[in-house]
């Protein structure tokens, strides 16, 4: 079997030795940097554009988290302004409502004054005109004069029932 | 008609000798030059142009390569690191004198002794010098693991000196075995396709089933030499 010719053995091991010595080189020196260079490139690519993603996608929900807020406060001010502007018109309301209530009531209690003066006045004429009625009527009845004082007395009692 | 062990002959192509030393050079160192030229310029051109997209061609060196770290940081860890160019070499190096071996007509340096026996001696004495260089005088536990009881020394040292120190023929054994028994095997097997006439269509059917399995072979072996050593270089950094 040529495997075990020892003759062959120096030479052999002696190319073995120096093609792997240079190959062993070339490989260590010039193709595996390269290629560990070039995935580890890649790699650095991949997360570099992952982080850009990740800090894209966080300015937009900061973004959008910016937009809500501000849509909150303005609807916020919104309705605050709308409370306030019902609150003025109801006070205002209410202000103009007793204004009037108080005009009406003293319109009425005036009104009602004037009328109990001229049912009293009236009341006063009637009776007094009642008395002298009665008087000259028992004067000319009776011919009896009676004294205007008990005239009026005897009117009073009548229209005071 | 050539023999089967023919094709296993080494051929000076020049004379050379050194110091009365005989390094001619041979069809083996030959076949050596067009692996290591094939490996470096699969290696090189392939990544000429570095792209961020691989196409085809930088698509399989980096299989390869990262073939290659896995295995090594899988058994090795990160400690194996600086021993991934040794390693690429090896499996590239056996990987491609195995598949150029199945050109017809070439010649398959892993399927001889010295070559497969002259790298397991490499990678034995490396990993010894590594785990002394590691360890110390320590590194002599490997062959007493710990929390064995002392009574049983007796018998556990010897074993453990045995297998430590069958490791380079194991490895180089494995190749070249695999090797030389799977070129005999087509050889022969390829011998009966003319000799047997019309009936020849059964061997030669065997035969391409076997050349596939040659394939895998030496594919696999390639594996199984690199994989060892990532194993030596495991035990030479973490002992057991």
């Amino acid at each position: 079997m040529p495997q075990f010719d020892i003759a062959t053995f120096s030479e052999q091991i002696f190319w073995l030795f120096v093609i792997f010595a240079i190959l062993y080189f070339l490989m260590s020196k010039i193709a595996l940097p390269k290629v560990g260079e070039v995935l580890e490139r890649r790699q650095k690519n991949i997360e570099d554009n992952l982080g850009k993603a990740r800090a894209l996608k966080d300015e937009t929900d900061a973004a959008i988290a910016k937009y809500e807020a501000a849509l909150a406060e303005a609807r916020d001010a919104a309705q605050a302004d709308i409370r306030e502007a019902s609150e003025k018109a109801a006070a205002e309301q209410a202000k103009k409502t007793d204004a009037m209530v108080k005009k009406l009531t003293k319109k009425t209690s005036e009104a009602e004054k004037a009328i109990a003066d001229a049912k009293a006045e009236a009341m006063t004429g009637v009776a007094e005109a009642a008395s002298e009625i009665a008087r000259e009527a028992t004067d000319k009845l009776i011919g009896v004069k009676v004294q205007a004082k008990t005239a009026d007395k005897a009117v009073s009692a009548i229209v005071g029932e | 008609m050539a023999g089967p062990l023919e094709q296993f002959e080494i051929k000076p192509l020049a004379e050379l000798s050194v110091a009365g030393i005989d390094v001619s050079f041979t069809n083996s160192a030959l076949w050596m030059v067009i692996a290591a030229v094939l490996v470096t310029g699969f290696m090189t051109l392939s990544m000429r142009r570095g792209a961020l997209v691989p196409g085809r061609w930088q698509g399989a060196a980096e299989v390869m390569y990262e073939f290659v770290a896995n295995m090594l940081k899988d058994n090795v860890g990160s400690a194996g690191r600086k021993y991934f160019p040794f390693v690429f070499t090896l499996f590239m190096f056996v990987l491609f004198g195995n598949l150029l071996g199945m050109i017809p007509h070439s010649f398959t340096f892993t399927s001889h002794i010295a070559v497969t026996f002259a790298m397991a001696l490499v990678i034995f004495l490396g990993v010894t010098v590594i785990g002394f260089m590691r360890h110390g005088t320590h590194y002599l536990r490997m062959f007493f693991p710990e929390g064995a009881p002392l009574a049983t020394a007796i018998i556990l040292v010897p074993i453990e000196i045995i297998s430590y120190f069958s490791r380079p023929f194991s490895l180089a054994i494995r190749l070249f075995a695999n090797m030389t028994v799977g070129h005999i095997m087509l050889k022969v097997i390829g011998g009966f396709v003319g000799l047997i006439g019309i009936l020849g269509v059964l061997p030669f059917a065997m035969l391409t089933g076997i050349t596939v399995l040659e394939f895998g072979i030496a594919a696999l072996q390639a594996y199984v030499y690199t994989i060892l050593t990532c194993i030596y270089l495991h035990d030479a950094i973490h002992m057991h």
